[in-house]
Parts: structure tokens; sequence; C-alpha cells
């Protein structure tokens, strides 16, 4: 049975109230999911969170995920809905967190430090920039499927790719061939 | 994809969550199950207050018909009431020992 097919038979058995369907779908989706919302917040803790309440919405909105569509842009999509509506909420108190942590010395000690640097490339990208690299670059979403994911024009992702995809070059000393 | 992609892409797949999360999994469908509960809890509560005040509202035109037929239906009725509540709470365990329902 292909990835896509086994989805949509998780996908029909949660909309009919299974939960064991459901919990596989997590566990089949989570890191993907982690991974894009680690990226687009920067914060593992905040993303961890979000990622949690991104599933919570996901079962209570399962009869409306229509068949064919990617279970994981779904999931993106609500987890970048939330991040975006987190910003705007707790933007003020966040910021004053994130300082308090910029404080601190960092904790990943495991840490390369051309991955920080791409980190802190990461944080000086629009958020809009950001979520479109971290699908299209590090998650490998086509231009389509992203667009599709983050609601935006199909030409905003291409432009906010390229012109993402420079920065963090440039940033890291690489060249753009 | 060019060197410079798969570069990106090899950064970016450093610190990527891992694949199986056991604790993950189980916070979210720990969130699942409350969210469930809360529901049905909440219809259990509004169907409750609705039949009560649906008996409240009809019971005087009820007694007229229950109150003569009460002191011989009782031990009936609380023969039935026993034998639902005992279907009930036993319904997940028979309907599973006969491979009737999964799960």
């Amino acid at each position: 049975m292909s990835p896509e097919s086994l989805d949509a038979a998780l996908v029909e058995s949660a909309q009919a109230g299974s939960m064991a369907a459901f919990a596989r779908l997590v566990d089949r989706h989570q890191q993907a999911l982690r991974a894009f919302l680690r990226r687009t917040c920067g914060d593992w803790a905040l993303a961890d969170d979000l990622a949690q309440e991104t599933l919570l919405t996901a079962w209570s909105r399962i009869d409306r995920l229509k068949t064919g569509l990617s279970v994981r842009a779904w999931l993106c999509g609500i987890g970048y809905n939330k991040h975006l509506s987190t910003m705007r909420t707790t933007g003020r108190q966040r910021a004053r967190e994130m300082a308090y942590e910029a404080e601190k010395p960092p904790s990943s000690g495991a840490m390369t430090d051309e991955r920080l640097t791409l980190e802190a490339a990461m944080a000086e990208l629009q958020p809009d920039q950001r979520a479109c690299v971290a699908l299209c670059l590090a998650a490998d979403f086509s231009h389509a499927e992203a667009a599709e994911t983050l609601g935006l024009p199909l030409g905003t992702v291409k432009s906010h790719v390229t012109r993402g995809r420079a920065r963090l070059l440039a940033v890291l000393g690489g060249s753009d061939d | 994809m060019t060197d410079s992609d798969g570069r990106l892409h090899r950064l970016f797949a450093e610190d990527e969550p891992p694949v199986n999360d056991p604790a993950f999994t189980m916070a979210v469908m720990a969130g699942v199950a409350r969210r469930r509960f809360l529901f049905d809890l909440g219809v259990l509560f509004v169907v409750a207050s609705l039949g009560g005040a649906v008996l409240w509202s009809a019971w005087p035109v009820l007694a007229q018909h229950f109150v003569p037929l009460a002191a011989g239906l009782s031990p009936v009725v609380a023969c039935l009431s026993l034998a639902i509540t005992a279907v009930v709470l036993l319904e997940g365990r028979v309907t599973a020992a006969s491979g009737l329902k999964h799960g």
C-alpha cells in the first residue's frame, strides 16, 4: 500500500471516529509538522506546543479533510495559521521571553556553527518567507504545494523561496549555483 | 538539486525531530481523549437537562396514568433498568469478546 493510500484509509477510519487511526496519522506526520513549525517559529518548545494544538484541531476538523488532499500539507497549513495567530496575540510577551532566552547560553551544544548561523539567518527572514523556505528547501514541498498549504499566490512563494535561499546562502558564505 | 540546495537540506536535516516519538503521540492522544470526554459530558448534560425539563413539565399529565400503574410495574421496571445498565456498561467488553467490534 502506498503512503498516500494508507493515509487515505487512515483518514477515512478517523472520520468514522477511530482514535487508533488518528493516532497512526499523528505518528506518521508528527515529524514533518514539528520540523516545519520549529523552522518557522525558531522556538522549539513553542513549536511543539503548536504542533500539539494543530493535531487537536485536526482531530476536530477531520471531517473537512477532502479525499486526495495531502495530510502533511493540510496539517502544515493548520500549523502555520496557528503560528500566525500566536504571533499576533502573544507577540509582545514572546518577544520578552525570546530576549530572555537569547541571554541564556545555548542549550543545543551539539549544534554546529553552520547550523547556528542558518538558524540565525532564518530568524531574520519575514514569517511568510521563512515558511516558504521551510517547506520548499527543507521539506521538499513543490512550490504549488507550498502555495496551497500557506494560502499564498504561487508567484509569491517562488519569489520568497528564491530570495530566502539567496539570503541564507549569502549568510552561510556559499556560492549561489 | 544543486550543491547549495543539498547543503541547505543537509543543515536543515541536522536537527529534525525523531521519526517516532511515542511521548509526543501520547500527549496528543491524551488531549484528543480529553476533548472527546468533555464533548460527551456536554452532550449528556444537555440531554439529561432536556429530558428532566420535559419530564417535569409533563409530569401532571403522566402522573394520572403512571401512578396507578406504578405499584404493579415497579419490579419489572427495576429489573429492566438493571439489565439496560448492565448491557450499557458491558457493551465494549461483550462486543469485543464476540468479535463484533474492534478497539
